[in-house]
């Protein structure tokens, strides 16, 4: 497996204050890379590191070996695609007009999509169950189809590195289910990887179940305390540690053999 | 009511209607006055004008460079209010947004009282103009965060403070000359419009060919600057040639035909219902039906009475009711 992304001594500073530091990490193709930690941690703040939104104030983030500041905007959206938390709808375009923009990074300077575009656009809205919504105004969306729009709009841009910011905060059982698997399909059928902040450790658990290659990063204290497979290393230990709450993992067999690894929380410590 | 549904390109009978429509309102525009020339004899002066004559004279030194001033000053303040709404994210924003109308109304009081008005008039309003919205964005950079609101105060209080100013002068203006032609120029006329002015038209050209050739991207521009930048675009590039552009045509606007409000804002509003909010189609319909609407608009503040009616009044007049029935017609069409 090739090394998509690496953080090197990743550190970031907002004025003094320190947001995190000795940040090291790798990605690798068809990886999925969960990052835990409490609010306010700075998970935002990485992610915007990676996207070249943000500055680190020392070390890197390397994307295939070079500098994500070396990037042309277009050449890093041809990378890296990103499934924003929260999406402030400012006209009601259509779902359709809005997966096209995921094709901005292969349009030319002054152009507008083509033909092959449209033909990306409804394969994206395809995938993700929507295509029948293509010509629907979007903010009439509920937020479980808004969130599929978005991701069939990064799958658009055909990165090979998906950044998901919270991906299933605000989503139902069946809608958080249904876009879990959805990544999980996207890993597994077109090697994409995916970095993803997230507050639910259960989700880095039934991804490994699932069988893909799941990595886990906790962190706390404005840098990683714990990296590992997921099984491995979120711990109720670890979990007091990271986000001081005492909690219980319970493990079930399933009928396939598998295991299935549950959190309960007791209390806060 | 809205007219497109697919998101197909552009169709080749709106792109000629978005062509013939403005043209026809034009040739219409040859033939309505005081005046009576027969459409023969526009036809004649048109393609072999004999000058000297009071039928040339009419079509070609009067009707015909209004017109177009018209033309272009309706397309120019209409494409840049969708450019602004877009860029701004902000459905309510119109053309004079940086200031640019208050900036050249005061250049044009000042040239009016102190310099006794005339063709003084034009390269005064057009300074001032630049400078309000160069002041607008400075005024913007102060607070360096969210630059799209800071943008818009800057250009609110820039807009303030040239008022004050404006009013200054009609305070200090002879009321029974200078005054009335200040407070005209707010109301916006193309009465005073010659072949010369029609220099105006190449920033117009300009200004509205820079948004032309970045339409698409205001989509994605609309996303908010973040989003914008992870979808691939170089935000800074897009929103310097969209609201360079945008500025530029507004303000060569405003200096031939004084304030003309009402069409940056409404005019876009118009061309969502009927085609929705894809810019791709949008700006090629802002700035034909712009055009169209500014050149009615003129024929009947000519013609309405026997005087000239100010612009201004009209398309406040006019518009409203065509929004309002537009709005009716298409239930707040994609607004829902």
């Amino acid at each position: 497996m090739s090394v998509l992304l690496e953080a090197k001594d990743l550190a970031c500073n907002y004025g003094r204050h320190n947001v995190f530091h000795d940040m090291n990490f790798k990605i690798h193709s068809g990886e999925i890379f969960c990052l835990l930690g409490p609010n306010g941690c700075g998970k935002t703040t990485l992610l915007d590191c990676v996207l070249g939104l943000n500055f680190p104030s020392s070390g890197d983030v390397l994307l295939d070996g070079v500098s994500v500041s070396q990037y042309r905007r277009y050449n890093l959206a041809q990378k890296i695609a990103f499934v924003p938390q929260l999406h402030q709808a400012s006209f009601p375009y259509t779902v359709r007009e809005v997966v096209l923009m995921g094709r901005a990074a292969y349009t030319s300077t002054f152009g507008s999509p083509t033909e092959e575009d449209d033909i990306a656009c409804e394969a994206a809205l395809q995938k993700v169950g929507m295509l029948s919504y293509a010509d629907k105004p979007y903010h009439n969306l509920s937020g479980g189809e808004l969130k599929l729009v978005l991701l069939a709009r990064a799958i658009g841009q055909k990165a090979p590195l998906l950044l998901l910011d919270e991906p299933t905060a605000h989503l139902d059982f069946r809608n958080e289910l249904l876009f879990l698997e959805m990544m999980i399909t996207l890993c597994r059928e077109e090697g994409i990887a995916l970095l993803m902040a997230t507050h639910s450790p259960d989700q880095a658990f039934f991804m490994e179940e699932k069988g893909l290659n799941v990595t886990a990063a906790m962190y706390a204290k404005g840098t990683i305390c714990y990296i590992g497979k997921p099984s491995e290393i979120i711990t109720p230990d670890t979990i007091q540690d990271v986000y001081g709450v005492r909690a219980r993992i319970s493990m079930e067999n399933n009928d396939d053999g598998t295991v299935s690894r549950k959190i309960s929380l007791l209390h806060t410590v | 009511m809205k007219i497109l549904n697919k998101n197909k390109r552009m169709p080749l009978w709106l792109n000629i209607l978005l062509i013939v429509v403005p043209l026809f309102c034009v040739i219409i525009s040859l033939l309505a006055g005081r005046y009576f020339i027969s459409p023969l004899e526009v036809w004649k002066t048109l393609f072999s004008p004999s000058f000297g004559e009071a039928p040339t004279t009419v079509v070609m030194e009067l009707r015909l460079p209004r017109s177009l001033a018209a033309a272009f000053v309706g397309a120019s303040l209409a494409v840049s209010g969708a450019a602004y709404q877009g860029v701004f994210r902000n459905p309510l924003v119109n053309s004079s947004l940086l200031g640019v109308s208050q900036g050249a109304g005061f250049g044009a009081s000042l040239a009016i009282v102190a310099l006794g008005g005339g063709a003084v008039l034009y390269p005064c309003s057009f300074i001032f103009a630049v400078m309000a919205v160069g002041l607008s964005i400075l005024a913007g950079r102060i607070a360096k965060s969210n630059t799209n609101v800071t943008l818009i105060l800057g250009g609110t209080i820039v807009s303030a403070f040239f008022g004050a100013l404006t009013s200054i002068l009609k305070y200090m203006a002879d009321p029974y000359s200078q005054l009335p032609s200040i407070t005209f120029w707010f109301m916006g006329s193309f009465a005073s419009v010659g072949s010369i002015h029609l220099v105006a038209i190449i920033p117009m050209v300009i200004g509205m060919g820079l948004i032309f050739l970045c339409r698409w991207k205001i989509n994605v521009l609309s996303m908010g600057d973040r989003e914008a930048a992870t979808l691939g675009l170089n935000t800074g590039f897009y929103k310097l040639l969209l609201i360079g552009g945008a500025t530029l045509c507004t303000t060569a606007a405003v200096c031939i035909s004084g304030v003309i409000g009402w069409v940056g804002l409404v005019i876009p509003h118009i061309g969502r219902m009927l085609v929705g909010n894809d810019n791709n189609r949008l700006i090629p319909v802002s700035i034909s039906l712009g055009a169209a609407f500014m050149v009615i608009i003129d024929i009947l503040a000519r013609n309405l009475t026997a005087s000239e009616l100010p612009i201004g009044i009209l398309t406040a007049l006019v518009g409203t009711p065509f929004f309002v029935y537009l709005l009716k017609k298409t239930k707040g069409g994609v607004w829902r």
